[in-house]
């Protein structure tokens, strides 16, 4: 049976998270073509296969972390890939490990035979294949039809050849074993008893025979693995660090996937599918290709029922995929009209980080009612905290930035009001309060949006915080982000300030059920003790999901969260 | 559909995919005009191709066997050949034939234009009809079916009814004592063939080294010993240089390595070296109609070109140029017109020689797959273990079926001997609904018939045939 295993996917890239299959059990694919997405540390690439033949069972699922050298899935017709320039031009069964059925048992090839390069043909003794005796009185015949070609392998008892004698066509057997090296007669050509049909290949060269096997192999991996790195390059110029240093910087063109996209999307040169015309049709008018639907009938025929079971599980795969956290079901689009009726435009594919965003924002979008609740926070003392305690910050590897405070403010936050930290399972009707408090913070990079989470907030301190901020910060920025900082984030806090605004409106980061965000501080005139004074105030907004959280609710989250920016006292007595 | 009654269609050529789409077309609710050159719809199939070349086989074959009955004891004289009455009864078959069909469309209400079309816009033709005036028709969807014609060979073109195509081949005008057929495919060895019976010499030219390419050898092979007998010569790997009319026929010259006769003089020549699409329509130009390198009108799987209301169908839009073919995407297209989703993408279209011993084929041929270097098994059944094909005495023949050795599932089908053409039919629908060894083996088939040898190739398949003794190896 042949395996797909994962292939090298450059250098320190050992494992990555499965994001989506594109492929399922009974699926055909060819070499090249892309079954999955794999989420790295370093991006999002599309893996392609290295085999060619029929998913038989898939040894993963979405989601999961698979490391290099695991097996994906195995294939049913288990043949690997044809040699790109090794092999003879016609492919005899390869040297998979079980044969198809029909190929003789009788006499395999001489196994690990020693290299007997001395003894030609030591497995048989034989080195050709001459016309036998026929019968009585019958000297030739006229060559009907050939079973063999060069570089097939016969056994005794196999027929070999139709041959038309004055009283019947009748089929010619082998005499001999080995492979066929070279055909010495042509169809329709009269043959005579005793006549040299074809001739055999030495042992030694017999021998050696099953060796391309592994090396076509390796070929296969070392093309996935080319082309994959032709992936990551498609990922933007961001991602050269992935590809080792002395390493030519791969050729589009090694890279197949518009063509294999063709031929999903075209339907020219498709085997006729295993289903009557009345099925074809059943199927076409559901829109449903049926070259994707598995038949169950006997050698895979396709039935209306068949048909029917593949539109449910699409209908319902895609119900879940709306409903639930899944990827890759983007909602279709109204057609978009020709913008370059009224100029130049340039079409780039969506790929990586800004593609999982797409995906990801609508669907909080479409799952989470959502609410923002503003406020503002006098933050006049708290800078001159700030200013106090940078040094401190400094020494510990960090910076004392607003950020780095309104963690802990968070965190204190979150513990007083446990439904900020929560989520929702509305399939069972249950609210998850979570017992950690992970926040995530959104941090902007070359590559678009990333959101590293620091534990634990509610256990560290602002200095300590401080540290983990800019170090977490430097690792996004130089894509050094494993998925495990990615992971577990119980609230988010989104800071624009560093750039401006006043206020604006974050998306709050499903399965979460808020966010924070910061604008920019301003120095403005307070009313205090009967008199404006200059105070600096930072504007906060709080997005939440409505379906959780009451709006008194997130009213009173947030004024607790500009308090304890006023008076950081109150962390120390109620945080 | 419910927009459909409103379509107002037109259908350019009234062959068999031409009228079979009128006439659905009909039957859907929408109004049709078909335009045709002849008097009543039929196209080359029923005025000049398989319909009169059929009914002059059958009293080939009818001759071959009063000859052949001598071998059962039965002696008939030669036959006393009365060509004016021949003719009368093949032209009566295409008369009453295209006849009915003019009643067909006069009973669908299909308006009926003897005449020629040309286009105006994506919309309107031009239609100048057989009385000499012209009208300007516009209207929702038009088909193409078009057909094709005769290709020519510009260096053997004469001037002269010793030089004949297929359609001058079927008009019998008489029975040459020698006759050419430069071409080895199926037109030239049927035509060929209703010659030889009558009792011309006849010669087969082909450039290539086999008769019928495309076929597999071991079913060519029956039919090219018959025809070895039945021909004067079978001149394979030649071409013909040149042909020059001279006093007493026409003088040909031949090329190529297994000549041994350099030039001889024929009665008459019959030129049958493949058909042309028909895709020089005037106007097509004020079309967004697309035509490919070779000639054929390009057309997705629902048979519309590239003008969204122009449709095309039959031999006019690719190979193979087959009335059954041109039929079946005539119905396509209109249900495509219609608003159904459909798709033109048969598993198998079945080709026929309706020489003797016929050959017919289906689905994937053992040459392609060997072409594709693809693991095929195949099953073959010998007549000579036939009990029917011994009693009319034609053990010649053999039937196989290719199979995908994983799944067992019927992928082509091959026959060659008497009554192929018919027994094909059988193998076309086991590829379609994509029936498995196990379901033909099954399958109880009448005996004594000939119908019984596709049951055999399926037991052949599984080592138990009855009536032969091949057990599987391996």
């Amino acid at each position: 049976m042949t395996e797909f295993k994962l292939p090298e996917l450059g250098e320190n890239i050992s494992q990555g998270d499965l994001v989506r299959l594109m492929i399922s059990p009974g699926s055909s694919i060819t070499e090249g073509q892309p079954v999955m997405e794999l989420e790295t540390d370093k991006a999002v690439v599309e893996v392609p296969s290295s085999v060619s033949g029929t998913v038989k069972e898939i040894r993963v699922k979405e989601g999961e972390k698979i490391k290099v050298g695991q097996v994906i899935f195995t294939l049913d017709n288990g043949a690997s890939v044809k040699a790109p320039a090794a092999a003879a031009p016609k492919a005899e069964p390869v040297a998979a490990p079980p044969a198809p059925a029909e190929t003789p048992k009788t006499a395999p090839p001489p196994a690990a035979a020693a290299p007997a390069a001395s003894r030609p043909a030591a497995a048989s003794g034989a080195t050709e294949f001459k016309l036998p005796e026929l019968g009585e009185n019958v000297t030739q015949g006229d060559l009907v039809r050939l079973m063999i070609a060069p570089g097939a392998q016969v056994s005794e008892g196999q027929p070999v050849m139709e041959l038309e004698t004055d009283k019947a066509v009748v089929e010619v057997p082998s005499s001999v074993n080995g492979t066929v090296k070279e055909i010495l007669v042509k169809q329709g050509q009269k043959v005579k008893v005793g006549q040299v049909i074809f001739t055999l290949e030495g042992a030694s060269a017999a021998a050696e025979k099953p060796k391309p096997a592994p090396v076509e192999h390796t070929s296969g991996q070392q093309g996935a693995r080319l082309a994959f790195q032709a992936a990551i390059a498609a990922e933007g110029k961001t991602e050269e660090q992935a590809l080792p240093p002395d390493q030519p910087a791969p050729a589009p063109a090694t890279f197949s996937m518009p063509q294999q996209l063709d031929k999903v999307a075209g339907s020219e040169h498709r085997e006729p599918v295993p289903a009557g015309p009345d099925v074809r049709r059943f199927a076409r008018e559901l829109g449903i290709d049926i070259h994707n639907v598995k038949g169950t009938g006997p050698g895979g025929r396709i039935s209306k029922d068949d048909i029917k079971a593949y539109t449910k599980s699409v209908v319902t795969a895609a119900a879940t995929a709306s409903a639930a956290p899944a990827r890759g079901a983007l909602p279709a689009q109204s057609p978009l009209p020709d913008f370059s009726k009224w100029g130049g435009v340039e079409r780039v594919s969506m790929r990586g980080v800004r593609r999982k965003t797409a995906e990801h924002l609508w669907e909080a979008w479409n799952t989470i009612p959502h609410v923002t609740q503003h406020d503002k926070a006098d933050i006049t003392e708290l800078e001159q905290l700030r200013a106090k305690f940078a040094p401190k910050a400094e020494e510990a590897g960090g910076k004392m930035t607003v950020t780095a405070i309104a963690l802990k403010v968070c965190a204190s936050a979150l513990k007083i009001f446990p439904q900020f930290n929560a989520s929702i399972d509305m399939a069972k009707e249950e609210i998850i309060y979570k017992q950690y408090i992970n926040v995530g913070v959104a941090v902007d990079t070359d590559r678009g949006l990333l959101v590293p989470v620091i534990r634990d907030v509610d256990k560290k301190n602002i200095v300590e915080l401080a540290a983990e901020m800019s170090q977490i910060s430097k690792k996004a920025r130089d894509k050094k982000l494993t998925l495990a900082d990615l992971e577990g984030g119980t609230f988010t806090i989104t800071n624009l300030g560093g750039i401006g605004g006043t206020a604006f409106t974050p998306i709050v980061n499903h399965p979460e059920v808020a966010i924070l965000g910061m604008s920019r501080s301003s120095i403005e005139p307070v009313w205090v003790d009967g008199k404006f004074e200059p105070r600096k105030v930072l504007p906060l907004s709080l997005s939440y999901d409505h379906r959780l959280i009451d709006g008194a609710d997130a009213a009173r989250f947030l004024r607790w969260i500009a308090e304890a920016f006023e008076q950081p006292f109150l962390l120390s007595v109620q945080g | 559909m419910s927009d459909t009654p409103n379509l107002n269609i037109a259908v350019v050529g009234g062959g068999p995919g031409g009228y079979a789409a009128a006439f659905l077309a009909a039957d859907l609710g929408m109004k049709v005009t078909l335009i045709d050159r002849e008097l009543n719809p039929g196209g080359v199939c029923l005025y000049r191709g398989c319909i009169p070349s059929k009914a002059l086989l059958h009293i080939a074959k009818l001759i071959e066997e009063s000859r052949h009955a001598k071998n059962w004891g039965v002696e008939f004289a030669e036959p006393n050949i009365d060509l004016a009455r021949l003719r009368s009864f093949k032209e009566g078959v295409v008369t009453k034939l295209t006849g009915g069909l003019g009643q067909l469309s006069k009973q669908r209400k299909v308006q009926y234009i003897q005449g020629s079309a040309s286009f105006e816009n994506s919309n309107t033709l031009r239609v100048a009809k057989a009385d000499g005036t012209e009208v300007s028709l516009s209207f929702d969807r038009i088909i193409l079916a078009t057909g094709s014609r005769p290709a020519v060979i510009p260096t053997l073109k004469l001037d002269t009814p010793r030089m004949m195509d297929s359609t001058g081949a079927l008009n019998l005008s008489d029975i040459p004592k020698t006759l050419l057929v430069i071409g080895g495919g199926y037109i030239g060895l049927e035509l060929g063939s209703v010659y030889a019976a009558l009792g011309t010499r006849v010669s087969v030219v082909e450039m290539l080294p086999g008769l019928l390419p495309g076929a597999d050898r071991d079913l060519v092979l029956p039919l090219q010993k018959k025809l070895e007998k039945s021909f004067e010569a079978i001149l394979l790997n030649t071409t013909v240089s040149s042909v020059k009319e001279e006093a007493n026929g026409i003088r040909v010259t031949f090329e190529g390595a297994d000549v041994k006769e350099r030039e001889k003089v024929f009665d008459k020549v019959l030129v049958s070296v493949g058909r042309k699409p028909n895709s020089e329509i005037a106007g097509l130009d004020k079309t967004q109609v697309k035509v490919g390198p070779k000639g054929f009108i390009q057309v997705n799987k629902q048979l519309q070109t590239d003008d969204p209301a122009i449709y095309a169908i039959g031999d006019v839009v690719g190979e193979p140029m087959l009335a059954h073919k041109a039929s079946h995407e005539g119905r396509t297209a209109v249900e495509a017109i219609a608003g159904h989703k459909v798709a033109f993408e048969p598993a198998a279209i079945p080709a026929v020689v309706f020489t003797d011993p016929e050959i017919a084929w289906a689905g994937l041929t053992e040459t392609q797959a060997k072409n594709e270097n693809r693991e095929v098994k195949v099953a073959k059944f010998p007549w000579a273990a036939s009990g029917r094909a011994m009693t009319i005495d034609r053990i010649e023949g053999a039937t196989k079926i290719i199979f995908d050795p994983k799944t067992e599932r019927v992928l082509g089908v091959g026959i060659v001997g008497a009554g192929a053409g018919e027994l094909i039919a059988e193998g076309v629908l086991a590829i379609e609904m994509a029936a498995v060894a196990r379901d033909v083996a099954l399958t109880i088939h009448p005996h004594p018939t000939l119908s019984e040898t596709v049951m055999e190739s399926a037991e052949v398949f599984f080592g138990t045939s009855t009536h032969i003794y091949r057990p599987k190896r391996g």
